[in-house]
């Protein structure tokens, strides 16, 4: 079984993911297939990447079906220099068909994103970075074990804009260890003054396979907490003029995340990179994660497949539904006419809204998605 | 066979006194089990038993001794349970007996069912061998055994042989005392047939499988049995022992004990206690038949799904075929939809009844909080018996409400006394008679039993360091102020939360319920009022707050399988949650009130 004898269920654009497994130190709070970065491991990965792109390449729909997004994701990305991303990119539309007009997006880390380096890559055709800020303040930043600072964080989103990209998204999370709602609220109106194009922000979970789930972390903030810092954000957003068209993403009119929006459309996309994720036709599937393995599987002239899952017709419904929940623009009520004592209640409780045709939940209701997703899952899976 | 070679007994003790081992032992010693093969309590044979440790079921098995004196002997062994709620097991096994082995635990001494079990194997006219067991423990006391067993029980110390069921230290000594103090059994082989009943099972193929004493007579395939109180009539199938399979034999005659099948299709066709005779040629008087198990503890059981009700209704009718003292008769409650009201003879034997429905045939069930059966005397002079809460008429409409008392004998070493005086109060126990027994005493109580079923015990042993132990029997009804306790969920009384319980007990009830259910129910998307009531009056008030946030902010680069396992995982939490009204409330709510 591989990627390869599956075929998109779409002719139109897939998403397209790239995992970047290296970090030159891991963050306190992160459970992402990551490792630690070493030039030799990384030329040995970019190596299998190629042969990745060029084993998916064989597929018999490879040069038909349209590339839309491509996104870069970590890991650290920004580990690339210009010249590394741009060879992958170089091999991608040489292998796929990547649309002229692709949304092409990089993650970066602050300190290793310098002015040159956001030049390379906007000449290789990136068009769109993410800069991974999570907080402005020094001692905060610390504590998670990032390895820059708020001023070179500043000074990483200056470079690119500087380097011509006019779309840019900043990374910040909320409910970190002491961080009180008033010291929250000044971190947003800074990063709102620097007008970026698009801002994620998400709250601390501390999940599996990171630091802090393992040892434990002082200071966590309470429930009221998080949730008041929830809002304040989407208060001062929406007064900035930005959107929330998803649960943790905001955006001024026009600079949705194009590939983000592709995951909570349910529709189709390639992964590339030890641990990527991939959505082809009924079939969700995984790399192997770990990095090894995966240039291994390469080396020897294989896919590093690793997993994978049919849905049913009814997962693939249900999917639908609770992923395009997550965005303002809702669902079609079509598909959830069996459902309507719950859509009333939620409707009654203010999570929920019927316009038209549609349904959406509120910014309450996000906050409360998962309880209403438990429910809308199929019953027997 | 011989009549005076047949020795038919029981195996009797407090719980854990060591039978089924000292069983283990017996059939290793006359070859009737391979001790390469043996596993220990080997007659434990349920699942629940062996998991649990403990006998549930008499167990009967036909053991061939050569004695000493070099002749052959037929030993019928039958164990049977320790556990008070089981103490029905006890008494009809000992039906077809002529001895019985009391065991009492050398460490422990005489304990509450070593008496209980003592006046039964008397009232059934039993040659009593005191047997004292776990001499091999460096705690075992075997000479002051030895004192209670002369002064507690009136027995001659002298009789009891000490022995080590574990090491097999003393065992040869008792299958001789077997031989040699039990009688042989009475009856005559050449007269019309008279069997007695004393157990039966359902076996799905052959039907139902009883067992039988025979008294007088004979009985072999083929033969017409008439079951005496019913008039029904039957042709014999098989006959056999137990060894412990059951054996098919040529035929079973006066004296022995085995088991016959006869096409009967339902257990209550052939009850404990009922008399078989041959059609043809049948004895003149029978047996004077045989009291039912009883009920003491009712509880309602609701599956969690409400399609789930056939299924229940079918798995209680096939437990029913082997456990009569299991009752039930369906009911609706308002909060739980469709389920049944069943009887028990205590909670040992609810929990039981409850993990085999769940295991043996997959259900998941709600049970209600127990309740016993009170008898309310209306106004109009009329007087119902009620043992569903919700089933308690208006107060206007009551004249008075009886509740059923138990007669309790603790036996304890002196020193705890004064924590179970106390104990006892807390239960509303009256005290009837305090016996010294050197370092030990009996102390017997009268407590209403709604008092004892739930918690009475584990306390008791937890304030005697497991040392005290407990038995009862029921008394009679008498009046009580009694009143009927509601829980309201947003304003909405749950039916099946109601409890009847004394009214100087209520406010501190309520309380405690209350606070449990903020406990256990989770946070909803709405906050959760919950109040506790005597009729209109709130005597107890609790919230369960809104939830503030269930989110899953990030995904993980389109891992969106992740995604839904943790969604999944979340909804296999709710699993075991009912819906009543809009308020989700989890099975173990059901189960606070009775542990509250
Ligand atoms: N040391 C020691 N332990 C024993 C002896 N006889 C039994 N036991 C232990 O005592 C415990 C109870 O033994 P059982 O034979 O199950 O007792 P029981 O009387 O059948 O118990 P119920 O059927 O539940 O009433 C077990 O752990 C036995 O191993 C003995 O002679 N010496
Ligand atoms: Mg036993």
């Amino acid at each position: 079984m591989t990627p390869l004898a599956w075929s998109p269920r779409q002719r139109g654009p897939l998403g397209l993911y790239l995992h970047i497994p290296f970090c030159r130190q891991r963050c306190h709070y992160c459970s992402f297939n990551t490792g630690p970065y070493r030039p030799a491991a990384m030329d040995r990965f970019l190596a299998a990447l190629l042969r990745e792109i060029d084993l998916v390449g064989e597929a018999e729909w490879a040069g038909d079906v349209a590339i839309g997004t491509v996104f870069f994701g970590g890991g650290t990305p920004s580990l690339l220099e210009a010249d590394e991303l741009e060879t992958i990119l170089d091999r991608l539309r040489k292998r796929l068909a990547v649309a002229p007009a692709a949304e092409v997006s990089v993650e970066c880390n602050p300190e290793s994103l310098s002015r040159d380096k956001a030049e390379g890559y906007r000449l290789a055709g990136v068009n769109r970075l993410s800069l991974g800020v999570q907080s402005l303040d020094d001692d905060l930043l610390a504590r998670l074990g990032r390895l820059h600072s708020s001023q070179e964080a500043g000074r990483a989103f200056e470079a690119a804009r500087a380097a011509g990209f006019d779309n840019v998204s900043v990374d910040l999370m909320y409910g970190l260890p002491d961080l009180d709602l008033a010291r929250w609220e000044r971190t947003v109106r800074e990063i709102l003054a620097w007008s970026p194009e698009h801002l994620s922000a998400y709250a601390l979970t501390l999940d599996e396979g990171s630091r802090w789930a393992g040892e434990g972390v002082a200071g966590l903030a309470d429930e009221e907490t998080v949730t008041a810092q929830y809002w304040a954000l989407a208060r001062l957003a929406r007064e900035a003029g930005y959107e929330h068209y998803e649960i943790s993403n905001y955006a001024r009119p026009g600079f949705r995340s194009r590939h983000n929006q592709v995951y909570w459309r349910a529709e189709e996309y390639l992964a590339f990179g030890p641990g990527a994720c991939g959505f082809l036709g009924d079939v969700r599937y995984g790399n192997v994660k770990p990095v090894e393995r995966y240039c291994a599987l390469l080396e020897a002239g294989h896919l590093p497949l690793g997993s994978h899952e049919v849905l049913t017709p009814a997962q693939r419904t249900a999917e639908k539904v609770i992923l395009g929940l997550r965005l303002s623009d809702g669902v079609p009520l079509a598909g959830l006419e069996d459902r309507r004592p719950l859509i009333d209640t939620w409707q009654s409780l203010g999570l929920l809204e019927v316009a038209g045709d549609r349904c959406r939940l509120t910014e309450a209701g996000f906050l409360l998605s998962d309880s209403l997703f438990v429910e809308l899952l199929p019953a027997h899976s | 066979m011989a009549l005076s070679r047949i020795r038919n007994f029981s195996i009797v003790a407090h719980i854990d006194h060591g039978k089924s081992t000292l069983a283990d032992r017996l059939l290793a010693l006359t070859g009737a089990m391979d001790p390469k093969k043996a596993v220990d309590q080997v007659l434990d044979s349920m699942d629940l038993e062996r998991e649990r440790g403990i006998t549930i079921k008499q167990h009967t098995v036909c053991l061939p001794y050569r004695a000493r004196d070099g002749q052959e002997y037929t030993l019928n062994l039958i164990d049977t349970p320790g556990h008070v709620d089981f103490s029905y097991e006890v008494s009809r096994s000992l039906a077809a007996c002529e001895g019985a082995l009391l065991i009492v635990d050398a460490a422990q001494g005489v304990e509450a069912q070593t008496l209980a079990n003592f006046y039964l194997s008397l009232e059934a006219n039993l040659t009593i061998i005191p047997v004292i067991n776990k001499i091999d423990l460096p705690q075992a006391d075997v000479e002051g055994t030895r004192r209670q067993i002369a002064e507690i029980l009136g027995l001659d110390a002298d009789d009891a042989i000490p022995i080590s069921a574990k090491l097999g230290t003393g065992v040869p000594e008792v299958l001789e005392a077997i031989i040699h103090r039990i009688p042989p059994p009475p009856g005559d082989p050449a007269a019309p047939l008279k069997a007695l009943v004393f157990d039966s099972f359902y076996d799905p193929y052959q039907g139902v499988v009883v067992y039988v004493k025979i008294f007088d007579g004979r009985v072999r395939a083929g033969m017409s049995a008439l079951l005496m109180s019913n008039g029904r009539v039957y042709e014999v199938q098989q006959v056999g022992v137990f060894t412990p399979e059951m054996r098919p034999v040529e035929e079973l005659s006066a004296g022995q004990v085995g088991y016959l099948t006869a096409g009967i299709k339902r257990v209550a066709d052939a009850k404990v206690g009922e008399t078989i005779t041959d059609a043809n040629r049948p004895t003149v008087v029978p047996f004077p038949g045989y009291r039912d198990a009883k009920p003491m503890v009712f509880a309602g059981l609701y599956p969690v799904e409400d399609t789930a009700y056939q299924s229940l209704r079918d798995a209680l009718d096939k437990l029913h075929l082997n456990d009569s003292a299991l009752t039930f008769e369906s009911e609706t409650s308002l909060a739980l939809g469709y389920g049944f009201r069943c009887g028990f003879l205590g909670l040992l034997h609810m929990e039981i009844v409850q993990e085999r429905l769940e295991r043996e045939f997959g259900l998941t069930l709600i049970v209600t909080s127990p309740s016993v059966r009170y008898r309310v005397v209306t106004a109009a002079g009329e007087t119902v018996e009620i043992d569903n809460p919700s089933k308690l008429p208006p107060a206007g409409e009551i004249d008075h409400i009886e509740e059923p008392l138990v007669r309790a004998s603790v036996f304890a070493p002196t020193e705890f006394m004064n924590p179970i005086y106390r104990l006892a109060q807390d239960k509303r126990g009256e005290h009837r008679a305090l016996e010294y027994l050197g370092k030990r005493v009996h102390i017997t109580f009268d407590f209403p039993l709604s008092e004892i079923i739930v918690d009475f015990y584990d306390r008791l042993k937890s304030i005697s360091k497991g040392y005290a132990s407990f038995d009862y029997d029921f008394l009679e009804f008498r009046p009580s102020d009694v009143v009927k306790l509601d829980i309201l969920l947003n304003g909405d009384p749950v039916d099946a939360l109601s409890v009847i319980l004394h009214r100087d007990k209520a406010y501190e009830k309520g309380k405690a319920l209350a606070e449990k259910l903020r406990a256990v129910i989770p946070r909803q998307l709405f906050e959760v009022a919950i109040q506790a009531a005597i009729g209109s009056r709130v005597i107890a008030r609790e919230t369960v707050k809104a939830i503030r946030k269930n989110v899953t902010a990030k995904c993980y680069g389109g891992d969106i399988t992740r995604k839904r396992k943790l969604l999944e995982k979340q909804k296999e939490g709710k699993k075991r949650m009912k819906q009543l009204g809009k308020v989700e409330v989890p099975q173990e709510a059901f189960l606070s009130v009775l542990r509250s």
